[in-house]
């Protein structure tokens, strides 16, 4: 089970369990960038972890609902996270959290009112050592440093009207190390990829936008009524399309539908704020 | 389980607020949502969807919902055995759900039904229902299912 833990694991100590409960990653220094979408991984993972725990590790919760994520500022490797989840509601189908990441006390990320509904356990991982790696993090933690970064995942970009829409296939990897963490028993492409593709695409539509004033640039600031409605595994392709739905003064809202066939996988909204550029 | 005491009025009064949450979550237009359309046949909700829309209005309207136990309430006295067998419901269940969703016009009641197949009858006046009852439960300190 190479990779276990480490491919795509984001909490290394766990400082407080239970249903407000705390936890720490430490971003490796040796990799060359960690996109703000993994913080909302490592959020989601401390929640998880208490869903997981609460249920005896029977059950775990996956990625479905979030209802607004706010970026706010962009983090880097060697950064330590100070995560922080607040768990709302927690039963047999679904975990509900809000929750937020820091560096140095300042929060970087946060998440509101989110859903993960919940799945058999051992379907996905192997629950022993699932418990395992749970007392681990809860008693010393983890050693830090274990990720190694995400490969390239590209979009291959189809049509569009500048300024307007953009269409791109996402071909999911067939192989790729996170697959070994996320999951072992059952390999499905991770759903803040999904999201760190959504902003790169929506990106791409904001870029072509005017910005109201010359020194400003259009950047992403919050995520809204983002959802997962499928899971994606190894080796399969969806359709994406970004479109401006509404431009407002220094604001922009883009839509994002991802589809497999006739049926959308995935949505979310991006806005934009313009904003001087560092 | 009082569904008969709820009235069109009470469904009215809630109908366009609970119509705005199933739109949002459903990604739709909320002249789509008609009170008596299926979710799923009609509007294409799915499971997660219909999480969604619990915990959307669990938010809008300050109530608890009971997750994953509509079924449940709906069976009412029926034991599991006497509601359904193999995953089919039996004749007096059908009979029960006539009576809990009876929003639900009767031609959508298949005979046999599966009971995989019993959210495709909610609508948006059912999950006005939901609400209701709860606030009532709420309001009579009964607390949350």
């Amino acid at each position: 089970m190479d990779g276990h833990f480490s491919a795509f694991s984001f909490v290394d100590r766990i400082t407080r369990p239970g249903l407000h409960v705390r936890g720490l990653y430490q971003i490796p220094s040796g990799i060359s960038e960690f996109p703000l979408a993994l913080a909302a991984e490592a959020c989601g993972q401390l929640a998880a972890w208490t869903a997981m725990a609460t249920h005896e590790f029977k059950l775990r919760p996956v990625a479905g609902i979030a209802p607004v994520i706010e970026l706010l500022t962009r983090v880097h490797p060697g950064q330590t996270l100070e995560l922080e989840a607040e768990i709302e509601s927690l039963d047999a189908e679904a975990v509900s959290y809000s929750a937020v990441a820091k560096v140095h006390g300042m929060p970087v990320l946060r998440l509101e009112n989110c859903v993960g509904p919940m799945v058999a356990l051992e379907d996905f991982d192997d629950p022993q050592a699932v418990k395992q790696r749970f007392e681990l993090i809860c008693n010393g933690g983890a050693v830090p440093g274990a990720f190694r970064g995400v490969p390239p995942i590209g979009l291959k970009f189809t049509g569009g009207e500048k300024g307007k829409n953009v269409s791109a296939i996402l071909h999911v990897p067939a192989q790729a190390d996170f697959f070994a963490d996320h999951f072992p028993r059952r390999p499905v492409f991770p759903g803040t990829l999904f999201m760190h593709k959504v902003l790169e695409l929506a990106g791409r539509v904001a870029d072509d936008v005017p910005v109201p004033q010359k020194n400003l640039a259009w950047v992403a600031r919050r995520i809204n009524d983002s959802k997962l409605r499928a899971f994606m595994p190894p080796g399969g392709s969806l359709e994406f399309e970004a479109r401006l739905a509404k431009q407002e003064g220094d604001a922009l809202t883009i839509q994002v539908e991802a589809r497999k066939g006739n049926k959308v996988t995935g949505h979310s909204k991006i806005v934009f704020r313009a904003e001087e550029q560092a | 389980m009082s569904n008969e005491n709820i009235t069109q009025e009470d469904i009215a009064a809630i109908l366009p607020k609970v119509a705005e949450i199933i739109a949002d979550a459903l990604g739709c237009d909320v002249e789509e949502v008609k009170p008596n359309a299926s979710l799923i046949n009609d509007l294409g909700a799915e499971s997660i969807d219909f999480l969604d829309i619990i915990f959307r209005l669990e938010r809008g309207f300050k109530v608890k919902i009971p997750r994953g136990k509509i079924v449940e309430q709906a069976r009412g006295s029926l034991s599991e055995a006497e509601f359904e067998t193999a995953g089919v419901v039996s004749d007096a269940g059908v009979a029960r759900l006539k009576e809990y969703l009876s929003e639900v016009p009767a031609d959508r009641f298949k005979t046999p039904m599966k009971s995989a197949e019993i959210p495709k009858l909610f609508t948006a006046e059912t999950f006005c229902k939901l609400v209701i009852r709860q606030q009532r439960a709420g309001a009579a300190g009964a607390g949350p299912a």
